[in-house]
């Protein structure tokens, strides 16, 4: 025992020569002792002076050592206070006994002044064991319980970042786990300034604060670039390459994005390393799985990242389902996973769509029993014609400043044309003119279909008659990205010109290009006997726009916008 | 003589530990003794007879009073197990077994007084 | 030992053996067995044998390999993988990133 680090040590024995020689060895090995002479005074002495080891005869008057003892060690609660019976008891019952009132051991007389030092240097040991343990104990739950406080308060702040956006949107239905997000879920949406709705499942490699942090940046581009309506590959690849700068090499994002465009009746999805997504028809068969097809986001650099959308035709009532990995890694007591079988059960069994995640998280907790915290569930509904999704938001007013005549010429060239995409910088741009900011949607989408039709039909010379049926709609989109990756020239221009009429404005817009050209009228006319997957385009425009022609043998759209 | 009354080996531990308080300790002990003697004798109950037994072997025990403390033994083991029979005799050679335990203590008192 | 490690006599090709979960309690051990080797390998192999399951972090541990071993330059072969660990590695699309059989 170092010097100075002497215990107060008390000596309870009713014999006054026993009591004398005990406190008389205890006292020359550098302890201060206390002394009592029966069971009573003993409890009253240790309440008063909280000696860290007791020496306690067994047989005294008044109150015994057993009895002794079961109220000191009720009054040291989770402390250890070592007591060592002083007995020359040589019965095996007693020595139970002595054990069973909370005795840690013996010492028999005539007392050995090397022994008691041995026993009491064992003792201590033990007392400062269970001291350190009891103080590393109170340490952890103290950091946990910080811990548990940042959390809330992270969760709070991530919460205002990382918004659900337009999760509550009528057609859609989603459930997370409270505190997904720490176990790295991440689940976005937004509209585009054309009413497409964007949907974007994530999730973080690890677990915790670290799993969250990524989850800021990420939420700041989805809805910055959402909102200003970039293309899903443009949002992709800044995502990725945002994640790739700051994150660790070892951590990454699986992630799901996907666009629902009413207009158009399609899903376009991209699915970097999450469980299959499905397809469900109104009645909740499952169509297609929307698999993964890429590396997670953070992984590649801007050189290899693959940015290829999946289009899948989405009628009205027909549903997107996207859940994390939580649901099918769910374990049962055998460590066995859920699974994409029993997930698929239940999705068959599923009647009414409203109930699909009551029955799934039955079906969860029916396998498992032990609940998850990363389970993130979405299921997207095409809405009907009749079911308008809630405005796309309005760019705020930039001042009384409003350019009301001018002009601009825009061409976008060659290999530019397989990745740029002007716009969303124009419709940024003609949101300055005053009369056309309530209509920044409808703007969007005319000149993404205009934009969209010159690069398809004009420029890659894609007939537009393959978006037949589901299979040629896939056709369609895989000739899509074959002839863009191998396009070296070719030209998309556009021309906008703002002017002040009658009381007004007006906008015109001529979008060109160099390809071979249509028979304007032919295709009107069947535009306006189809309700199939393709023809859509036009019928688009002329609804949204004032007026719209096609001139230069099919070469140029002319649309106007008028205030 | 007093070897086979006393274990030397712990009156020399006693008389370390104790230092100046070693007079002091064998006074307790041969005032307690008396006391516990007379318990003995005036016990009403073979319960009382063991509880004095008890206590009056393990202060012999600690004195070094080996003989003493292996008759009080006896007689706690023989007080948890009636009849009584006999017993008288066990108690009368306690008390001479402590009259030899007293002598050597006395003497013990006056070598240390007078040196 | 989780992770066992085997250098070629020529020193050139180091193996890696993962045994039982490949999650990140194996963190610290992944990491050693490639940065404690007297020289840098030209080719690693991480062979899957003996383990039974795989989650995201050991695929960020793949990543950081990978990285030590050169990025895109990297020779880094997965080897052994049982059919449900080849899935889950299938799921993220590494077989991109390296060399799985």
């Amino acid at each position: 025992m170092p010097a100075g680090q002497g215990l107060t040590v008390l000596v309870a024995e009713d014999s006054d020569v026993d009591r004398m020689l005990l406190a008389r060895i205890v006292k020359r090995q550098g302890h201060q002792v206390v002394t009592a002479q029966n069971g009573q005074e003993a409890v009253a002495l240790f309440s008063e002076r909280r000696p860290q080891l007791v020496l306690l005869d067994a047989l005294m008057p008044v109150m015994d050592g057993f009895e002794a003892a079961r109220q000191i060690k009720a009054l040291a609660g989770e402390a250890l206070v070592p007591i060592i019976f002083l007995t020359s008891l040589n019965e095996e019952q007693a020595l139970v006994r002595c054990l069973e009132a909370g005795g840690d051991d013996f010492m028999a007389k005539p007392y050995s002044a090397v022994i008691l030092a041995a026993k009491i240097r064992a003792m201590d040991r033990l007392r400062r064991l269970q001291d350190t343990v009891l103080q590393q104990r109170d340490q952890i739950a103290r950091h946990h319980h910080h811990l548990l406080n940042e959390q809330r308060v992270a969760k709070a702040v991530f919460d205002k970042v990382a918004h659900s956006g337009c999760l509550g949107a009528p057609n859609i239905r989603s459930v997370q786990s409270p505190y997904a997000l720490f176990n790295g879920d991440l689940m976005l949406a937004a509209f585009t300034p054309s009413g497409d709705m964007r949907v974007f499942l994530g999730d973080f490699t690890g677990h915790g604060l670290p799993a969250a942090v990524g989850a800021m940046p990420l939420a700041e581009v989805f809805y910055g670039m959402t909102a200003k309506g970039y293309t899903m590959p443009q949002v992709l690849r800044e995502m990725n390459a945002k994640l790739k700068r700051i994150l660790p090499v070892d951590m990454f994002c699986c992630a799901l994005l996907l666009n629902l465009s009413q207009q158009r009746a399609v899903v376009e999805v991209w699915n970097g390393g999450m469980p299959d997504g499905y397809r469900l028809s109104a009645e909740g068969a499952v169509l297609t799985p929307l698999q993964s097809r890429h590396l997670p986001l953070g992984i590649l650099g801007p050189g290899q990242f693959d940015d290829a959308v999946e289009v899948w035709p989405l009628a009205a009532g027909e549903r997107v389902l996207l859940l994390s990995d939580g649901v099918l890694e769910t374990a049962d007591a055998q460590e066995r996973l859920f699974g994409e079988q029993r997930l698929r059960s239940v999705l068959a069994g599923n009647r009414e769509p409203a109930l699909l995640f009551s029955e799934l998280m039955q079906a969860l907790a029916l396998f498992g029993g032990q609940p998850r915290d990363d389970i993130s569930l979405c299921d997207i509904r095409m809405p009907g014609a009749q079911e308008p999704l809630p405005a796309p938001v309005n760019y705020p007013d930039s001042g009384p400043t409003s350019p009301a005549d001018w002009s601009l010429g825009f061409e976008v060239r060659g290999q530019s044309l397989r990745q740029f995409n002007p716009v969303p910088y124009l419709v940024q741009l003609l949101q300055q003119v005053h009369g056309l900011r309530t209509r920044g949607g409808n703007l969007y989408s005319v000149l993404s279909e205009l934009y969209s039709n010159a690069l398809e039909h004009g420029v890659l010379g894609l007939d537009s008659q393959l978006k037949r049926d589901v299979q040629g709609f896939a056709d369609y989109y895989q000739e899509r990205a074959r002839r863009l990756a191998l396009l070296s020239e070719g030209f998309v221009r556009i021309d906008l010109v703002v002017e002040p009429h009658a009381q007004g404005g007006r906008l015109k817009i001529d979008v060109r290009d160099s390809g071979e050209g249509f028979d304007v009228q032919q295709v009107l006319s069947r535009a306006a006997l189809q309700q199939g997957l393709s023809g859509r385009g036009l019928e688009l425009v002329r609804r949204l726009s004032s007026s719209a022609t096609w001139a230069e043998g099919g070469r140029c759209a002319r649309v106007e916008f008028a205030w | 003589m007093a070897d086979m009354h006393i274990d030397h080996k712990v009156l020399s531990d006693l008389r370390e530990v104790m230092e100046d308080g070693y007079l002091q300790l064998v006074q307790t002990f041969l005032d307690d003794s008396e006391r516990r003697l007379g318990q003995l004798h005036a016990a009403r109950s073979a319960q009382e007879l063991g509880a004095a037994a008890h206590s009056f072997k393990g202060s012999s025990s600690n004195m070094g009073a080996v003989a003493l403390a292996g008759l009080c033994q006896q007689l706690e083991d023989r007080a948890r197990r009636p009849p009584l029979f006999g017993i008288e005799d066990l108690i009368s050679r306690i008390d001479q077994e402590f009259a030899e335990v007293q002598r050597f203590y006395r003497a013990e008192q006056q070598g240390i007084s007078a040196g | 030992m989780a992770v066992e490690t085997d250098f070629s006599q020529d020193g050139k090709k180091l193996t890696i053996r993962i045994k039982g979960r490949f999650d990140f309690g194996r963190h610290q051990e992944f990491r050693d067995a490639y940065e404690r080797q007297p020289s840098r390998p030209d080719a690693v192999v991480v062979d899957l044998q003996d383990t039974t399951y795989l989650d995201s972090s050991a695929l960020g541990m793949l990543l950081m390999l990978r990285d030590y071993a050169g990025g895109d330059e990297a020779d880094v072969r997965v080897v052994h993988a049982s059919s449900d660990v080849r899935k889950i590695l299938a799921i993220s699309n590494f077989d991109k990133l390296f060399d799985i059989s």
